[in-house]
C-alpha cells in the first residue's frame, strides 16, 4: 500500500492560538478518511493546511512523497492540481455556466485537449445527476445542484485524492442526501476521500478511518467501528452522543 | 439664435475634441486603475506605498493643477508634435489626454479596489484549489466578477471624465467649453453659447449612463439564465 498523505508533527498557531498540536497521520490511496470533532477543533485549519491555501504551519505534509511544505510555487500548483477540494459554500464561479466552471481550470491548465476536456466533464455532469445544466449559470441552482457541480468540478482535474469541507452543512437538509450519495458512488469508486463531516451515519458507513479532532489535536482515531462501537474516550463518547440526538 | 448656428463647426469639433480627450483619458485611467490597484493590493510593502500615494496625492489635488502640471512638465521634456487636430495641436491634445488618464485613474484604482475586495476570499481560494496561479485566479475569477460588481460606479467615474474633461480648456483645448466660451467672445454673449454646451455635455453624459445601464442589465440576465 502506498501513502498518498503523510502528515507529521503538523502544528499551526493563528497568532498565540493554536490550532492544530502535533497532527499525524497517514492516508493510503483509496482509503477514506472521516475527520470528526466539535466546532474549532481544527478539522478545517487541517484540511486548508493539506492543500496548503493555509500556510505558515511547522512540521510535514507530503503528498505521493512529495512535501508540500517548502515547494515551490509551480510544484505546490501541480501538487494542488491533484487534490480536489470541495467548499463548505460550494464557491461556484457565479460568472461561469456550469459547464465551464467544471471546464475552465482543465483548459487553462491543458490537463487534455478541449475536446476531451468538455466530453469529461459532460460525462461528469451525467454522473452526478445534472446532464441537462450544463449552461446554466450557478445562481440559478439549488445548494444541492451547486454542490454536486462543486464536485464535478474538482473531479475535472483527475485528481488523486479530493478533500471534502462539510460538503453538506451548508444545504437545506432535503439535499443533504443527494450530495452524500454523490460522494458515495466516489467512494465505491476507489477515490481516496478525506471528509470533514457532521453526517455521523455516512462517517460511520463510508470510513475506512475516522480522526476525532478535538482543541487541535486528534483526540481519538481508529476504524468506523472502533470510533463509533469501541472506543472508551469520554470526549468521543460525549461528542458523539450529542451528535446522535 | 441664427447667430449662434453659423458657429455650429466649432460647437462640432469641440464636442469631437471632447469625446476623443475623455476616450483616451478613459482608457489611460482604466489601465492605470488597474495597475495601481494591483499595486495597492500588493504584499511587499513599497509597492503598496507606491500605489497609497498615488491615489491620495491624485484624488487630494486639483484635477486643473494636476492638468496644468502636467501639460507645462510634458511639453517642457518631450518634443511632442504641433500638428492641428480638430481644432487644437497635438502638443496640448496629447498631455491633457494623459492628465486625464493620471486623475481618473486613482478614482478607478480606488473603485477597482472596493469591487476586488467584495468579492468573497473562497472564489479565490476555489481558483487555487483547482490549481490555477494566484495571477490566473485574479485575471480570470476575481476581476471579470469585480468587475461586474463596479460597473455602475465605473460609469459614474466616466460621466464625471466628460465632465472634468472640460478643464483642458485651460491649456488649451478647444474642447466644448473652450469653443463655448470662443463663440460667446465673438457674439459679446456667452450665455447662449454656454446653453449650448450645456446641452451637449448632457447629451453626452445621457448617453453614457445609458450605456452603462444597458451593460448592466445584460450581464445581470446572463447570471441567472436557467439552463
Ligand atoms: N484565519 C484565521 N485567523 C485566526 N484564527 C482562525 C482562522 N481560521 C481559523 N481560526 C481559528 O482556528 C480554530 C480552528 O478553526 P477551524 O475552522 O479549523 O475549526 P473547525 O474544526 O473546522 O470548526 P467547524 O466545525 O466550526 O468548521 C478556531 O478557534 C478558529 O477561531
Ligand atoms: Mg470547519
Amino acid at each position: 500500500m502506498t501513502n498518498v498523505i503523510e502528515v507529521k508533527h503538523l502544528h499551526k498557531a493563528f497568532g498565540t492560538n493554536t490550532v492544530l498540536d502535533d497532527i499525524n497521520f497517514t492516508v493510503q490511496k483509496g482509503e477514506k478518511v472521516a475527520l470528526i470533532g466539535p466546532s474549532g477543533g481544527g478539522k478545517s485549519t487541517l484540511l486548508r493546511c493539506l492543500i496548503h491555501v493555509e500556510g505558515g504551519y511547522s512540521g510535514e505534509v507530503n503528498f505521493e512523497g512529495q512535501p508540500v511544505n517548502h515547494a515551490s510555487k509551480e510544484t505546490l500548483q501541480k501538487l494542488r492540481q491533484k487534490m480536489g477540494f470541495v467548499f463548505q459554500q460550494f464557491n461556484l464561479f457565479p460568472h461561469m455556466t456550469v459547464l465551464e466552471n467544471i471546464t475552465f481550470a482543465p483548459k487553462k491548465l491543458k490537463i487534455d485537449d478541449p475536446k476531451a476536456i468538455e466530453a469529461h466533464a459532460h460525462q461528469l455532469l451525467e454522473e452526478v445527476g445534472l446532464a441537462n445544466k450544463a449552461n446554466a449559470y450557478p445562481q440559478s441552482l439549488s445548494g444541492g445542484q451547486q454542490q454536486r457541480v462543486a464536485i464535478a468540478r474538482a473531479l475535472a482535474m483527475k485528481p488523486e485524492v479530493m478533500l471534502f469541507d462539510e460538503p453538506t452543512s451548508a444545504l437545506d437538509p432535503e439535499m443533504v442526501g443527494e450530495v452524500l450519495g454523490v460522494m458515495k458512488k466516489l467512494a465505491a469508486d476507489g477515490m481516496t476521500m478525506i471528509i470533514v463531516t457532521h453526517e455521523m451515519a455516512f462517517a460511520r458507513d463510508v470510513a475506512d478511518q475516522v480522526l476525532f479532532m478535538d482543541q487541535g489535536k486528534i483526540a481519538d482515531s481508529g476504524t468506523a467501528t472502533h470510533i463509533f462501537k469501541e472506543t472508551t474516550n469520554p470526549r468521543t463518547q460525549e461528542f458523539l452522543a450529542k451528535m446522535m440526538d | 439664435m441664427s447667430d449662434l448656428v453659423q458657429y455650429y463647426p466649432m460647437f462640432l469639433e469641440g464636442t469631437a475634441l471632447t469625446i476623443l480627450i475623455t476616450v483616451i483619458g478613459s482608457v489611460i485611467g482604466i489601465l492605470l486603475g488597474l495597475l495601481f490597484v494591483m499595486m495597492r493590493l500588493s504584499k511587499v510593502k513599497v509597492i503598496s506605498a507606491i500605489g497609497r500615494i498615488y491615489i491620495s496625492v491624485v484624488r487630494g489635488t486639483p484635477s486643473m493643477i494636476q492638468v496644468m502640471l502636467i501639460y507645462y512638465t510634458l511639453a517642457k521634456s518631450l518634443d511632442l508634435p504641433t500638428i492641428q487636430f480638430l481644432g487644437s495641436s497635438l502638443d496640448r491634445i496629447i498631455p491633457g489626454s494623459i492628465a486625464l488618464g493620471i486623475n481618473s485613474g486613482a478614482y478607478v484604482a480606488e473603485i477597482f479596489r472596493a469591487g476586488i475586495t467584495s468579492i468573497p476570499v473562497g472564489q479565490t481560494e476555489a481558483g487555487i484549489s483547482l490549481g490555477l496561479s494566484e495571477r490566473e485566479t485574479m485575471q480570470s475569477i476575481v476581476l471579470p466578477q469585480a468587475l461586474r460588481n463596479v460597473l455602475p460606479a465605473l460609469g459614474n467615474e466616466f460621466i464625471t471624465l466628460v465632465k472634468e474633461s472640460s478643464v483642458l480648456f485651460y491649456i488649451g483645448v478647444q474642447e466644448v467649453t473652450a469653443q463655448a466660451l470662443a463663440v460667446g467672445g465673438t457674439l459679446y454673449n456667452f450665455i447662449p453659447p454656454l446653453l449650448v454646451s450645456a446641452v451637449i455635455y448632457f447629451i453626452l453624459t445621457f448617453v453614457l449612463s445609458q450605456v452603462f445601464a444597458l451593460m448592466e442589465k445584460k450581464m445581470g440576465a446572463k447570471y441567472t439564465r436557467l439552463n
